[in-house]
């Protein structure tokens, strides 16, 4: 089955410093939640920044419906149609609940359509309506979260990819975000999700991607990953479901 | 009791002069994260515009400022092009930009002062030494004029980003630039705008300060210590922050200035700064700095 995003052979790294990703692999299917897990230091935010333009790419290529990314900025990537969340969510603190959602939309040129849109998802998410006039930087870390991932929603992307979206959650909302991921891959999007709670990440996938040292070690369905022994030793504590 | 509203009166007509010179500093600051040194030679030149454009032909620097504004805007894009883009990804951008800016105020003052010698310059329109007088308590007619245009041009600054459609991306990068990138925000080219502005506003801030005080192109290196208390004082990056801490440094040096002695006025602005550093680095409304 071919990917609707191929990255293959991938070194990238920051600065002139040395790479961090070495031959990174990752096929990413259309309509599927894709979690990739992996020990601190294997990669997995690099791959991410990679991908959307962030970082240069030194080797390999990172294809999306066919056309290479290689070269592109995020703003060009997103146009495209991937939405990368960041680790701690990236919002506008200063800026209103609303204000942030309309920065969502930004690249949308029609007012009156981007308007509709943010309209559509404080429909979908109440919360974000109630506190539409208040800074981002007040809301509690959930809300956050909320805000962050819904704002993605606005731009209809084909691929949303997920940074460590649990990070620092309380366990409740954890399960909240991952009711939005579910939302979100109901609809159709496409989801990669970096997590380290990998045993809560693969339990929403569809597919399990393992990097360490800037390689891709496995790919398969994420229950597979789940039951590998090997894997469940090295990367979710001896959890394995075998 | 009319000292004291004379000389809240005075602080207050300056205030708004350094909220100018201090806000494209901040700009600057908020969306690169530059601290540009050289900020002040560029308010030099803007007022060295207004004071040739004074002399040669008897323009009115209040209607020069637009002429001085735009050109110093240029200059910025210049500037960037030439040297604070390829910057952008280094590894040591913030090293870099600030020995960059150092540089460029170097090279600033050595080009103003071969081309318009060392002598001090003042612009001086008629009103630049007229008062109005309010029973005991004078205002002179140039530190007003120079004020209020000063706030007019901040308001328009502030509605600018608040409400056009070029604004939000500044002000997003500005808060996260990061974030900003990656919602389709061009930073590049947001960067690009947000520094011609900034130099722009230094070249509109030049056309009042060249009849509000007198200047060379020395001048400068007290000035930076003046426009990096108050951008420190309101928060790095912050422009109300910087307007407001202008209003209460000025006026804190005006009453220093009366009640202490001139020579000690300026000076304020340089205690102020050390204090803030050591008590308050994030400053009224910046952000507060992460330990390392």
């Amino acid at each position: 089955m071919s990917g609707l995003l191929e990255v293959t052979d991938l070194v990238a790294g920051y600065g002139n410093g040395p790479a961090i990703l070495n031959g990174a692999r990752l096929s990413v299917r259309p309509g599927e939640v894709h979690c990739v897990i992996g020990p601190n230091g294997a990669g997995k935010s690099t791959l991410l920044k990679a991908i959307v333009g962030m970082l240069p790419i030194r080797a390999g290529d990172v294809r999306f419906k066919g056309e290479s990314l290689k070269g592109l900025r995020p703003d060009q990537a997103l146009r495209r149609g991937i939405c990368l969340v960041p680790q701690e969510r990236a919002l506008f603190p200063a800026m209103t609940v609303r204000e942030n959602l309309r920065m969502g939309g930004y690249s949308i040129p029609d007012k009156a359509e981007l308007e509709r849109r943010i309209d559509g998802i404080e429909e979908r998410f109440p919360i974000l309506r109630e506190r539409r006039g208040q800074r981002a930087g007040t809301l509690s870390g959930g809300q956050q979260q909320t805000l962050a991932m819904a704002r993605t929603m606005i731009l209809k992307p084909e691929i949303v990819m997920f940074d460590e979206p649990s990070l620092g959650l309380a366990p409740k909302v954890v399960a909240e975000v991952f009711g939005i991921m579910k939302l979100m891959a109901a609809e159709g999007i496409t989801i990669v999700l970096v997590e380290q709670n990998a045993l809560m990440g693969l339990k929403h996938a569809d597919r399990g991607i393992v990097l360490d040292l800037g390689k891709t070690l496995l790919e398969a369905p994420a229950d597979e990953v789940l039951r590998d022994p090997r894997i469940g030793e090295l990367y979710l504590g001896g959890r394995s479901e075998a | 009791m009319a000292d004291i509203v004379q000389t809240a009166i005075l602080g207050l007509a300056l205030g708004g002069v350094y909220a100018l010179m201090g806000a494209g500093l901040s700009l600057v600051f908020g969306v690169m994260r530059i601290v540009n040194l050289a900020h002040p030679s560029l308010i030099m030149a803007g007022a060295y515009i207004a004071y040739w454009a004074f002399r040669l032909a008897g323009v009115d620097p209040l209607l020069i400022l637009p002429v001085a504004a735009a050109i110093l805007a240029g200059t910025g894009v210049l500037l960037y092009k030439l040297v604070f883009e390829r910057e952008a990804r280094s590894a040591k951008y913030s090293e870099m930009t600030v020995l960059l800016t150092f540089a460029l105020a170097m090279v600033m003052e050595g080009l103003l002062g071969t081309v318009f010698t060392n002598t001090q310059r003042v612009t001086s329109p008629d009103y630049a030494t007229d008062a109005f007088f309010i029973a005991d308590v004078f205002i002179p007619k140039g530190q007003l004029y120079a004020g209020m245009v000063s706030l007019g041009i901040i308001s328009a600054l502030a509605l600018f980003l608040k409400h056009s459609r070029f604004g939000y991306p500044i002000r997003a990068t500005t808060q996260n630039r990061e974030a900003a990138e990656l919602l389709g925000v061009n930073v590049n080219l947001v960067s690009l705008a947000s520094f011609a502005i900034g130099v722009g506003l230094a070249g509109a801030a030049g056309a009042l300060v060249s009849f509000v005080f007198s200047f060379f192109p020395s001048k400068h290196w007290e000035w930076i210590v003046i426009l990096m208390s108050l951008v420190v004082l309101g928060g790095m990056g912050s422009i109300f922050g910087t307007v407001l801490a202008a209003f209460i440094l000025s006026v804190l040096a005006a009453f220093v200035g009366f009640y202490v002695g001139a020579v000690w006025s300026t000076l304020t602005f340089f205690v102020a700064l050390f204090v803030v550093l050591l008590v308050r680095p994030q400053g009224l409304f910046g952000e507060k700095p992460e330990l390392a």
